[in-house]
């Protein structure tokens, strides 16, 4: 689920970035906003009811298949969080309790028993129990159902048992001793067997978009390619929400959504660094949030083509990933710089030891002439309608210049590019790209194992086989953090991936609307608790 | 004549299938596993072959093929391969918000381009057709997501006078609201409909007017007025009446870009979404139904030609 919701991204911020282009640029700076015009700006507004609705501009519909099984695509789950409860999110903060209070962990190390809120109703009445947890992890577990969490809770080895202890107490039991567990059972929003339990096709039924849920609001009206209108939930567990209405306001293009953020018809919107660098944020009485989602933004060599060890850290002692992002992201305000493979947000990141690859051109010819390599010429690809990529290949090929190696920038399209890259033996020698992988390290072992279907670097090294073995393994914290800490250290000698940027979403929102932090920004979601949001006095 | 109307449905026919092949083969040849798109890094190699073998891609093509034309023609349309949605229900909900834009902003486009293009026509080299015709092209070369976007800022954000964004207010269902929403597009759509039929009309008119028979009925001393409504108009609206079937497949494509830019709920955002995604069922069957509005409409035409047009009739 999280490559795709990776790919999505780079895709969004791709369109974004793609229709947005020069259009605006000057209306956003320009300083002459008069007060009559932005008081008629309001006047406007006013005649829809606005003091109670909090409009949130998505750029995609989530469509009429939403349900919490099968829907992994970014907008869905946004609006799966609004309508349900999770047991409980699993962010780079910890773990945030929903519809389960805590958990325990038997002494085999195999089962994990969470004790359930007993004061939780469904939207139309019906007691929450144990009962809709067990029916939504068996469903999840049903191969012909696709959900989109059927590999973190179905293995080789077997199958997560969830065994229903009493009315408020579930308990599951891994096959194996794993240290994922917690991970991988998050995130899983509880659905209501009352509802569903004759459903066999859960994109297309009756009651997706009549939902019952136990989230902070109910979906009320559905405009295709429109809107989604939210109300309140009166009988949510934590009490009902202070804002009435929230409205999900599908804006496709950009500009677009800007100018309705400006002129007060919509009051969030998840804006580029360049959008913000326009926006005149005291002016229009807005706010700009930045939180990470702990993405990795990349340069991956292709070790098919690029065997030679020493060539490849020339390579990435002739880069500056400073340079890079703040031409891509410019300011660091909006993004962190990497040095592992992990998101700097992550509890196991560590670059204390490993090569971080300072720039240094005499070290970088001096590998080369090592290697006995000259006039190396490489072919990088990158999407070409991403324009932080497009920078950072700009600025790659003049790093690299001064270093004497030659590129050639191979712009192509987000996807195909990705398809490219699945075929060992494509024809570039770099790429670049991003994902946004899981809080464990170990979700990040599909791009970085030896013969891993998501490693496009194509390298064959054991030692990081047998680490990425360890530490799934290995239960003990401090233990697995040592060797998670000498993953990162293998990975960065190997010299085969190049992590550039974590760089930061931002939310830009009206000052109408307090309680963002209480609310929590978090990756995909946007909000963790829509509940926490309130109205300005 | 009607044995021509018939020939000339019958003929319609293979060019449609031909279309849907063309559609489907080349789509199939893009650099892309539709079955990406539905799977995730964790996804074990079974569990990939099962999804593909109940999406049906586990099949040669040509029977793919098959299978989705044989769809096509129930009405069943395939689903969505991002978020699973029916496309039929899809383009049903969103085709009619397309039309109600288009269809007015065209034929009110169409209206004022033949009244601009016979006044410059008649006017031809005095001021008013340089003005007409320097207007026609301004109007080709600005794109018309900038005179949206320019629209907008000034009426919907600099002036606060109308609405930006899609068709109605949430939860507001009124014809005051619709209409409020509706003026911003129509007009963006009109005026990116205007110059192309009026250059056309413009240099028909100033073709039949280098005509002899306009030169004789000077001679026999008709008016200005005469040899216009009477003898002229008629030649020139001949052909400009194909370009009203011709129009045909604009009432589903014909504002993707202007809709995109209003986030009007019609077609336009769905299918750009679709392309960004590689949602390609999606992208196949909106490029089989705008072909298939392309043949349609251009059979239209033939045969309104073929009914306005005595000298066609005659000649079959």
């Amino acid at each position: 689920m999280k490559e795709k919701i990776s790919k999505m991204l780079s895709l969004l911020t791709a369109t974004a970035l793609a229709v947005g282009t020069l259009t605006l640029s000057a209306c956003g700076r320009d300083p002459v906003v008069e007060d009559s015009n932005s008081s008629a700006a309001s006047d406007t507004a006013s005649s829809t009811s606005k003091d109670d609705t909090f409009t949130y501009a998505i750029a995609g519909d989530p469509g009429e298949t939403v349900n919490v099984i099968t829907t992994s695509d970014r907008y869905g789950l946004s609006t799966i969080k609004m309508i349900y409860s999770p047991l409980y999110m699993n962010n780079a903060d910890g773990i945030n309790w929903f519809l389960a209070t805590d958990y325990s962990v038997s002494d085999d190390n195999l089962t994990y028993t969470f004790n359930l809120r007993d004061d939780v109703t469904w939207s139309d009445g019906e007691p929450f129990t144990a009962d809709d947890v067990v029916f939504t992890y068996e469903e999840m577990e049903k191969e012909e159902n696709v959900g989109w969490a059927y590999s973190q809770l179905v293995y080789n080895e077997g199958t997560v048992k969830v065994t229903k202890v009493d009315d408020y107490t579930v308990s599951f039991t891994f096959p194996f001793q794993t240290p994922t567990a917690v991970e991988m059972l998050s995130q899983i929003f509880i659905m209501p067997e009352h509802i569903y339990k004759d459903v066999t096709d859960y994109e297309h039924n009756d009651y997706n978009m009549n939902s019952v849920g136990t989230g902070p609001y109910k979906l009320v009206d559905y405009q295709a390619g429109s809107y989604l209108r939210f109300e309140a939930n009166e009988s949510y567990f934590k009490g009902t929400p202070s804002i009435k209405n929230i409205v999900f306001r599908i804006i496709e293009n950009s500009d677009t959504a800007i100018l309705a953020l400006q002129s007060g018809e919509i009051d969030a919107y998840s804006a580029t660094p360049s959008e913000v660098e326009k926006l005149d944020m005291d002016q229009n009485n807005l706010t700009a949030y930045t939180y990470t989602e702990g993405r990795v933004g990349y340069m991956m060599i292709n070790c098919n083509r690029v065997p030679d060890q020493k060539v490849r850290q020339a390579i990435f002692y002739a880069l500056d990933k400073k340079a890079m992002n703040d031409a891509a992201f410019l300011s660091d305000e909006y993004y962190l710089t990497p040095n592992t493979f992990l998101p700097t947000n992550s509890q196991f990141y560590d670059d204390s030891n490993v090569e971080k690859y300072d720039r240094d051109l005499e070290k970088s010819k001096q590998l080369l002439s090592e290697a006995g390599v000259t006039d190396l010429k490489l072919k990088l690809g990158y999407a070409g309608t991403d324009d932080a990529q497009s920078t950072q290949a700009l600025l790659i090929q003049e790093q690299l210049g001064e270093a004497g190696i030659e590129v050639e920038l191979a712009s192509s399209d987000a996807t195909a590019l990705s398809a490219q890259m699945q075929d060992p033996e494509n024809s570039y020698d770099m790429y670049l790209g991003g994902y946004i992988m899981g809080i464990d390290p170990d979700t990040f072992s599909s791009l970085f194992e030896s013969g891993a279907g998501y490693n496009y670097m194509y390298y064959d090294d054991q030692k990081i086989n047998d680490l990425f073995a360890q530490g799934r393994a290995e239960t003990d914290e401090a233990a697995r953090k040592e060797i998670y800490s000498e993953l990162q250290k293998e990975i960065q000698d190997l010299a085969a991936f190049y992590p550039i940027v974590s760089n930061d979403k931002i939310l830009v929102v009206n000052n109408r609307i307090q309680g963002i932090e209480e609310a929590g920004l978090v990756p995909v979601y946007t909000f963790e608790d829509t509940y926490y949001l309130k109205m300005a006095e | 004549m009607a044995k021509y109307i018939v020939k000339r449905i019958l003929s319609a026919i293979p060019l449609l299938l031909i279309i849907t092949i063309i559609c489907f083969f080349l789509i199939n040849l893009a650099p892309y596993d539709a079955i990406d798109s539905m799977t995730t890094p964790k996804m074990s190699e079974e569990l990939v072959q099962m999804i593909r073998e109940k999406y049906g891609y586990d099949q040669p093509v040509y029977i793919q093929y098959i299978r989705w034309l044989g769809g096509l023609l129930n009405g069943n349309f395939g689903y969505s391969i991002v978020n699973g949605t029916n496309i039929f229900d899809d383009l049903v909900s969103r085709i009619p918000n397309t039309i109600v834009l288009v269809l007015p902003a065209y034929l009110a486009a169409y209206i004022i381009s033949i009244v601009l293009g016979l006044l410059a026509g008649s006017h031809k080299n005095k001021r008013l057709d340089k003005i007409i015709d320097g207007y026609a092209s301004l109007g080709i070369a600005m794109p018309t997501f900038w005179v949206a976007m320019l629209l907008i800022y000034i009426f919907g954000y600099k002036l606060g006078l109308l609405p930006i964004l899609g068709m109605h207010t949430v939860g507001v269902d009124t014809t005051a609201d619709f209409l409020r929403h509706f003026i911003l597009p129509f007009v963006v759509l009109t005026l990116s409909f205007i110059p192309d039929n009026l250059r056309y009309v413009r240099s028909s008119t100033i073709t039949q007017y280098s005509e002899d028979y306009v030169m004789v009925q000077r001679a026999f001393g008709a008016s200005k007025g005469e040899i216009m409504f009477k003898h002229v108009c008629k030649n020139v609206l001949l052909p400009v009446i194909t370009k009203l079937g011709m129009a045909l497949p604009t009432l589903v494509t014909g504002a993707v870009i202007t809709e995109t830019v209003f986030s009007w709920p019609g077609v336009g955002p769905y299918f750009i979404k679709a392309i960004q995604g590689m949602d390609y069922p999606i992208i196949m069957v909106v490029l089989v139904l705008s072909s298939t509005l392309v043949i349609l409409g251009n059979l239209l035409s033939d045969i309104l030609y073929c009914i306005t047009d005595p000298r066609i009739r005659k000649m079959r």
